[in-house]
């Protein structure tokens, strides 16, 4: 059976006792899929997958807490909700689970720079390639051409949590050097430059809190101390400064817990390239506490704990 | 706001490489700033009235003094403002010493740096609120864990001074180390006949109530309000009925059970009392042992013993107690001898400890006072004692002192010289520490009066030669290698920390060091405290320490406790953590950060959920404030406003500077 069928099959027996199941649907374009809330078996046709099935669903789960849902996983998605367990912010009893062995999304802007998509007609998907037909042809690209990065070093295509699971288990297949590989180049920058790389980057940004409001790890939404005039951390003055600090802020909310599911840059209008900061900042974590966030659900993310020595931090070896 | 800066000289601490006239002439520039003025000394009483004076000639508000360390002054001037009327937390101290004059000699750099600090105290004060403790009853009840001598100090103390004591021993009997000690240096008077009396005492008072057998569970609480739990081990002898007659004892078939008293140089049986004047004089029975337990089958004891008191079904139980103060007087361990290869600890018998040979010399111990080899049982006539066992040495990574070694070398040598007088002792050390009171004189007349032969040196190896034992070693003074052939080695292994001493640390939430030795609040003025309040400490668990010291620690803690318990409400400190609710998400982050437990869940009426702070609980350290992502939860009078006043000042200083 296809993955799909699999998939369509375990919503079909598991949605009585559920309110609703959250998985993909077409969206308004070709090349765009959308959130599926499915509530009665009618809905179940409408269920897509595909390499265009970007959303991390887990994102709607802790406004969902205390109603009994199920949600469709990638595997990378699946970190998410082991982060939120991990937290406390949502209860594993009341989620099924539906996990999906992934061999990788698209990264939307990557077709878009390569191609006009504006008067697109069709898209079709095939195994290694996408095929996109606009009014100048057919254009084939290679998936991994447009694969999103983090795909590229994927380490866990199966979820590594599930109820049920469409498909075997897929072994991870992508190469773990190249996830650091752009942190790297911004690390050997000396300090100035990488000063006015991110005053560049950054520049950009219209603090419109997308990349805050898609992460599935930002809890506090509506009461995000980038917003709060008590305590004020921020004005609404437009310089770059704020804009840096409320990046600053948002990476060290996340450092320890983000999970590098890629939401918060797929959301950015402005392509402003912050998953980068949270990959820096994920480094650092393993470096220091080992620790890598969304993997074992009895964990506890380092900087939640208070030890009054860490094991794995020398303090006194000066 | 009318905010008053005072800045000190502390003579020429602070004066000598920073201008502190110059600093509070440009305070006076500051916003909110109405008076400004500089003084010799802050903290002496002129230098307080004129604080006073100038909070009313100027209607002052807020106050900051600009001298040392708030860990030193900050109550002194709390104290200062609230006589002329202020709320004593509308102060800030901006430490110009320890974090400026001291550390640099350039003084305008250090000057620059201490009006700077002086902005930001000026900025954070001008956001400060008044703040008032709140009060709350306290149990004027002590717990005392360890009843070594300096607990049983503590507990008697306490119980003299009408509290009541609740005393957790480990073991089956109080009394500690010195019960197992011949006699105590420097005046070699007998350990158990001086300590004997003090256990009788403890064991009678009718204010103590004595938990042998016992360990902590867990701690919850606040100074004041403290509820313990207490593992009240197994020890399958019904101690109501038991009266320490010993029947079970002569009775006993397994007689190869491991003898802690004796550490290990004789066996005892599995059902045992550890020594003869213990208290309570109750039997336990060591399971490890008992062929009750190991084979299934045996019964002799509770057949013999003629009150019925056996009972191998026992079981642990957990027992509460409320208190409001807690005495740890849990004292030290000792070094595995093993750890330390190169002198064949542990391989050779003839190879043994202090702690050991001071059972050998111990006219209760297994031989009856007669030092013997325990390799033939023979009497040795050459005894060398080496020094600093795994002490003083950054290769084992223990480069402390263990403090009593060279007096109870000196003890056991003179002791060794009496009991055979044909003999010759040899003590290997790298050097002696005598400093207390008629220790210097006690370490010469066992050299002078007792011939006893001090080789300065490390030993490199020990090795066997016959029946006898080869020490080998430098003497640093002749320059000179040196063998000496020997009957026994005595190590002087090192003072660790007591086992398991971290975890109880962690159950009372008090700092230890690298070894496991509990913190003191400050080394000099704070001995005996910790910086959980209502904990205090007593005895060799802050650090190795002699009978005379610990005993004096344990009336030091005992008088804290009473000092503390002679009010009947205590005041709680009103700078702790704050829950806004309105912006409160209800992640508990805060929850799993706070080290005190001090942040429960909270259900509001609408049903929303969020943290709250229990103000006796919180200690205001912080840590939960920089955690929380919506910035719900705050400091009082460390907000974040107030840290991004601080900041903002600093920044208008440098943008001031750059704009010329
Ligand atoms: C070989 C040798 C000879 C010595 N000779 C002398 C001498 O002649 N003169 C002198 O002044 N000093 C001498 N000392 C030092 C002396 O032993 C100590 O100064 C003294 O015992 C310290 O008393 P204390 O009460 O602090 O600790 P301890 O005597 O160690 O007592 C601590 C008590 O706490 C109990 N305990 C530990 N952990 C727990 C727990 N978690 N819960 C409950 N109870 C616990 C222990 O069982 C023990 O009963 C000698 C030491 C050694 C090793
Ligand atoms: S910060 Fe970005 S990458 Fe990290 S968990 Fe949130 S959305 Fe995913
Ligand atoms: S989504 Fe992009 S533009 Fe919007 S706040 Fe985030 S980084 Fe800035
Ligand atoms: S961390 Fe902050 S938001 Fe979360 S429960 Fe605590 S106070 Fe509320
Ligand atoms: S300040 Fe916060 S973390 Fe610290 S003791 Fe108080 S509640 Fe706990």
């Amino acid at each position: 059976m296809a993955i799909l069928d699999k998939l369509k099959d375990g919503v079909q027996r598991e949605l009585e006792g559920l309110e609703f199941v959250i998985g993909w649907e077409q969206g308004y374009d070709p090349l765009h899929a959308s959130p599926l809330f499915i509530r009665t078996p009618g809905d179940i046709d409408r269920l897509i997958w595909n390499p265009l099935c970007v959303h991390n669903l887990a994102s709607y789960l802790p406004s969902l807490k205390g109603r009994r849902v199920g949600i469709l996983l990638k595997g990378c998605d699946s970190r998410s909700v082991i982060q939120l367990l991990q937290e406390g912010l949502i209860k594993r009893e009341e989620i099924v689970i539906f996990g999906i062995p992934c061999r990788g999304v698209v990264d939307l802007s990557k077709i878009k720079s390569r191609i006009d998509t504006s008067q697109m007609r069709a898209v079709s998907l095939m195994d290694d390639a996408v095929v996109i037909e606009i009014p100048q042809g057919r254009e084939e690209i290679p998936l991994d051409d447009v694969l999103a990065t983090k795909c590229l070093s994927c380490q866990y295509p199966t979820p590594l949590i599930y109820d049920h699971l469409a498909g075997e288990v897929l072994p991870p297949q992508r190469p773990t050097e190249v996830l650091y590989k752009e942190v790297e180049v911004i690390e050997e920058l000396d300090v100035q430059d990488r000063l006015a790389h991110w005053e560049r980057e950054l520049d950009r940004c219209i603090r419109c809190y997308a990349c805050r409001n898609a992460c599935p790890l930002c809890v506090c939404q509506d009461y995000c101390a980038a917003e709060s005039r008590n305590p004020r951390w921020l004005s609404q003055r437009a310089g770059v400064s704020e804009k840096v600090m409320w990046h600053i802020m948002h990476a060290l909310h996340l450092a320890g817990r983000c999970t590098d599911c890629g939401e918060c840059e797929r959301a950015c209008p402005m392509d402003i390239p912050i998953q980068r900061i949270r990959r820096k900042i994920n480094k650092e974590i393993k470096e220091l506490f080992g620790y890598e966030a969304g993997v074992n659900p009895e964990d506890t993310p380092p900087l939640y704990t208070f030890k009054v020595e860490e094991p794995t931090i020398q303090e006194r070896e000066w | 706001m009318r905010i008053g800066v005072f800045v000190c000289h502390c003579g020429t601490n602070i004066d000598g490489t920073v201008d502190s006239h110059q600093v509070a002439e440009e305070a006076k520039k500051f916003p909110h700033v109405v008076y400004a003025t500089d003084y010799l000394y802050t903290c002496s009483e002129p230098g307080q009235q004129e604080i006073q004076q100038a909070v009313g000639e100027h209607d002052l508000d807020g106050v900051v003094v600009a001298a040392c360390s708030p860990r030193m002054h900050e109550n002194t001037f709390r104290r200062t403002i609230e006589r002329a009327g202020l709320n004593r937390y509308m102060f800030e101290m901006a430490n110009i010493r320890e974090h400026c004059s001291w550390i640099g000699e350039d003084r305008e750099a250090n000057t620059h740096k201490a009006i700077e600090l002086v902005r930001m105290a000026v900025a954070k004060v001008a956001n400060h609120v008044h703040l008032h403790p709140s009060y709350f009853e306290v149990n004027k009840r002590v717990l005392v864990i360890g009843a070594g001598v300096a607990g049983m100090q503590a507990a008697l103390d306490c119980a003299d001074g009408g509290l009541d004591v609740v005393l957790v021993e480990k073991k089956s009997s109080i009394g500690g180390r010195m019960a197992q000690l011949d006699k105590t240096f420097p005046t070699v008077d007998c350990s158990i006949c001086i300590l004997g009396p003090k256990m009788v005492d403890v064991g009678q008072h009718e204010k103590i109530k004595l938990c042998t057998y016992s360990e902590i569970e867990d701690i919850s609480g606040y100074v004041g309000n403290y509820t313990v739990n207490i593992r009240r081990k197994a020890t399958y002898v019904d101690w109501g009925k038991c009266t320490g007659c010993g029947l079970c004892m002569e009775k006993c078939p397994s007689k190869k059970a491991y003898d802690y008293h004796n550490e290990g140089i004789a066996d005892t049986t599995a059902i045992n009392i550890s020594f003869p004047q213990a208290i309570p004089k109750k039997a336990t029975i060591d399971p490890e042992y008992c062929r009750q337990f190991t084979k299934g089958k045996c019964g002799v004891c509770a057949k013999v013993c003629p009150l019925g008191a056996i009972d191998y079904e026992m079981e642990d139980e957990i027992v509460a107690e409320e208190v409001g103060a807690i005495i740890v007087a849990t004292g030290y361990g000792l070094l595995n001898m093993e750890e330390l290869g190169e002198y064949g600890a542990g391989r050779y018998p003839d190879v043994i400890t202090g702690i050991q040979y001071e059972r050998f010399l111990n006219a209760s111990g297994p031989t009856q006072g007669h030092v013997v080899r325990p390799s033939d049982g023979e009497e040795p006539k050459r005894v060398v004692f080496i020094s600093c066992a795994g002490s003083r040495d950054a290769s084992l990574d223990r480069p402390y002192c263990s403090n009593f070694c060279c007096m109870y070398i000196a003890k056991q040598a003179i002791l060794t010289r009496d009991h055979i007088p044909d003999s010759e002792v040899y003590v290997f050390y790298m050097d002696t520490r005598s400093p207390s009171k008629g220790y210097e004189e006690f370490i010469r007349r066992a050299q002078e009066e007792y011939g006893v032969q001090y080789v300065r040196g490390r030993v490199s190896r020990i090795y066997p030669k016959g029946k006898r034992m080869v020490v080998r070693g430098a003497d640093t003074l002749l320059g000179t290698q040196v063998e000496v052939e020997t009957d026994l080695v005595v190590l002087a292994t090192a003072a660790t920390c007591a086992p398991e001493a971290e975890e109880l640390a962690e159950k009372l939430r008090i700092s230890y060091d690298e070894y496991g030795f509990y913190m003191e609040s400050h080394p000099k003025l704070r001995p005996v405290e910790t910086n959980t309040s209502g904990v205090f400490l007593a005895g060799a668990c802050q650090g190795p320490k002699d009978i005379p010291a610990a005993v004096g620690q344990g009336s030091a803690a005992a008088s804290k406790v009473l000092s503390l318990f002679s009010k009947d409400q205590l005041e709680s400190d009103p700078q702790i953590a704050q829950v806004m609710e309105l912006r409160c998400v209800g992640c508990l982050k805060c929850a799993d950060t706070c080290p005190f437990q001090a942040i429960e869940e909270k259900e509001l009426p609408d049903g929303r959920v969020v943290g709250h702070v229990i103000e006796t609980v919180c200690q205001g350290c912080g840590l939960c404030t920089s955690i929380c992502p919506s910035g719900a939860i705050q400091l009082q009078q460390c907000t974040d406003n107030q840290l991004i006043a601080e900041v903002e000042a600093l920044c208008q200083a440098w943008r001031e500077r750059s704009s010329g």
